[in-house]
This record gives C-alpha cells, sequence and structure tokens, in this order.
C-alpha cells in the first residue's frame, strides 16, 4: 500500500474517497494540491487581505473534514470546492453588508487616481484591474478569477457560480469593456 | 502595435501574479484536526453498530434475500444428501433396513443354536 501510494499520482476524486475513510496522508496531499490556488481566491475575493485569506481556507478544509462525505463523486472535485469557496465568500458579502448599514460613514472607496497612466508594470496592473472590479461587484470578480485565473471553461464557470452561459458570458464581457473604458494602458493593448 | 486578445492577456496577467503563501500555521491546525476527527472514528469502527444498522435497514433487500435463499438451500439440501449409515438399499424395489446394532441376545441365541446343532 505504501509503495503503490509512493508510485501512483492519486486523482481528487480518489483521494476525497480515502480521506472519507480516514486517510491523514490522502488529505494532506489534496490540501497540498489546492492550498495555493484557494488562498489566491480568497485574497482576491475578500479585499486583498491574506488574514482573512487564511481563515477561510482553514474554514474551508475544515467543512472538509467534518462533513467528506458531502462531496458527491460523481461531479469534478475542483468544481465543487470553488462553489463551496465561492458560498463562503458570498456569505461574508452579506455580512459586510449588514456592518455597512451600521458604518455608513466608513465606506471604503477604491482609490482610481491612477487610472490614466499610459504604461504600468505588471504588479500595478493587476491592482488596477482588481480595483476596477471592485466598483463592479463580487460577481463580476468572482467570474473574472474563475476564468482567467483559474482557466475553468464557461460552462464550468457557470456550474460553480450556480448561474445560467449566457449570465456568466456577460458579466465578463461587461467587465472586460469597463476594464479597458477605465484603463488607459489597456484600451491600447487589448480588442474585446 | 498589435493588439492582443483580452482573453490571452487577462490569464497571463492574473497566471502571473504572486501573493505569497498561505500561513504554515493552518496546515498544523488542520492536520490536528484531522487527527483528531479520525481517532474518534476508530474508536466507532470497532462497534458492530454500523453492519447491526445496515442489517435491519430496507436499503440492499436484494441481496439479503439472497444471501438467507442460499443458506436455506444448503440447509435444506444437506439433510436430503445424508445418508443413514447401516442401511442397505437393494435395486430390486424391496427395500430391507437392517440396524447393524451389537445385540448381546442374538449372540447367545446363536450359540445355543450351534451347540445344539453340534449336539445332533
Amino acid at each position: 500500500m505504501i509503495f503503490r501510494r509512493k508510485n501512483r499520482e492519486y486523482s481528487d476524486a480518489e483521494l476525497m474517497q480515502q480521506i472519507v475513510s480516514g486517510d491523514q496522508v490522502a488529505f494532506n496531499g489534496l490540501y497540498h494540491r489546492y492550498k495555493d490556488r484557494m488562498y489566491y481566491y480568497f485574497y482576491r475575493m475578500l479585499g486583498n487581505a491574506s488574514e482573512q485569506a487564511n481563515d477561510f481556507l482553514q474554514e474551508l478544509f475544515m467543512k472538509l473534514i467534518e462533513k467528506p462525505e458531502s462531496y458527491n463523486t460523481a461531479y469534478p472535485f475542483q468544481t465543487w470546492l470553488f462553489s463551496v469557496a465561492n458560498n463562503m465568500c458570498k456569505n461574508e458579502y452579506r455580512r459586510r453588508e449588514v456592518r455597512k448599514e451600521y458604518q455608513t460613514s466608513e465606506v471604503w472607496r477604491p482609490n482610481l487616481d491612477y487610472m490614466n497612466d499610459t504604461s504600468v508594470e505588471p504588479e500595478q496592473l493587476i491592482e488596477k484591474i482588481f480595483a476596477t472590479l471592485d466598483q463592479l461587484g463580487e460577481e463580476h470578480r468572482s467570474a473574472f478569477l474563475l476564468r482567467y485565473r483559474e482557466g475553468f471553461s464557461i460552462k464550468e464557470v457557470a456550474e460553480i457560480l450556480a448561474l445560467p452561459e449566457g449570465t456568466v458570458k456577460s458579466r465578463l464581457f461587461y467587465a472586460k469593456k469597463m476594464l479597458a473604458e477605465k484603463l488607459e494602458y489597456l484600451k491600447d493593448e487589448i480588442e474585446l | 502595435m498589435t493588439k492582443k486578445n483580452s482573453d490571452q492577456l487577462f490569464t497571463d496577467l492574473l497566471r502571473n501574479d504572486r501573493i505569497g503563501e498561505p500561513s504554515k500555521a493552518i496546515e498544523d491546525r488542520l492536520m490536528y484536526s484531522f487527527l483528531l476527527k479520525n481517532s474518534s472514528m476508530k474508536l466507532k469502527q470497532n462497534s458492530f453498530a454500523s453492519f447491526f444498522g445496515w442489517l435491519f435497514s430496507v436499503q440492499s433487500l436484494g441481496l439479503k434475500t439472497g444471501l438467507v435463499s442460499v443458506i436455506l438451500f444448503v440447509s435444506v439440501m444437506n439433510n436430503q444428501i445424508n445418508i443413514d449409515s447401516g442401511t442397505i438399499s437393494c435395486t430390486d424395489t424391496i427395500f430391507a433396513k437392517r440396524v447393524l446394532v451389537a445385540d448381546s441376545t442374538s449372540f447367545i441365541q446363536s450359540i445355543d443354536s450351534l451347540r445344539t446343532d453340534s449336539l445332533n
């Protein structure tokens, strides 16, 4: 069994089956396979907060420890994992909305002074992109991240977000359009 | 300057974006939690509760019925096949059943008859 594990790369579904039967090595393998991707997703979805991204990452995998049987092996594991992560982000936005009602004076607004720069470094550009996406809302940001960072197809993004494919397409188009409008640099670089 | 495809540009930008790694402490906490959960699971594995739960539930009824049928069939056939020892069966429709049990009176009788035979 030990020798077999060293020689063979298990699929996500197989690792989940082993986790259900209490295999810690399988859990460790699955965590290392997804920790960076999930951390990035939470980081960008929750306003670039590393501490909160860490908390959410821990909560996500705690759910997996507590109820591994909630995953249906008939569906792709990563689609399921991202849909759970997305629901966690949605709940967090709802909590923030409630808090905002009590703290109306402290509404965060992204700094958009740099928008008309004509040349920027890639790191700065990424920050500008996410600052622009913040104006659109979390639903556009999640579709954008899942499509371009994670490389999911439109169909998979639609499954993760529980939306029709047409809605996903229109959100992506609208996000790209807004980015092209807002960022002078992008306007010259891309075609929609 | 030629314009790039927007999908390719965003994919390149986001895939090269580095934000650092999650805290190592999370991994340690998760492994500890898994260990705790796993230890409570092993206690459950020693009980027969899950087996009896399955046995008296409505699931896998076909399998259970099949198993019971096989057990009944084997036990019935076992009794049918069992032939009494000491029974001699004849092929000419005459069935003679002799119980070959040592009977001391038979011996005495046969010895007496032998004696009378020899006297004669």
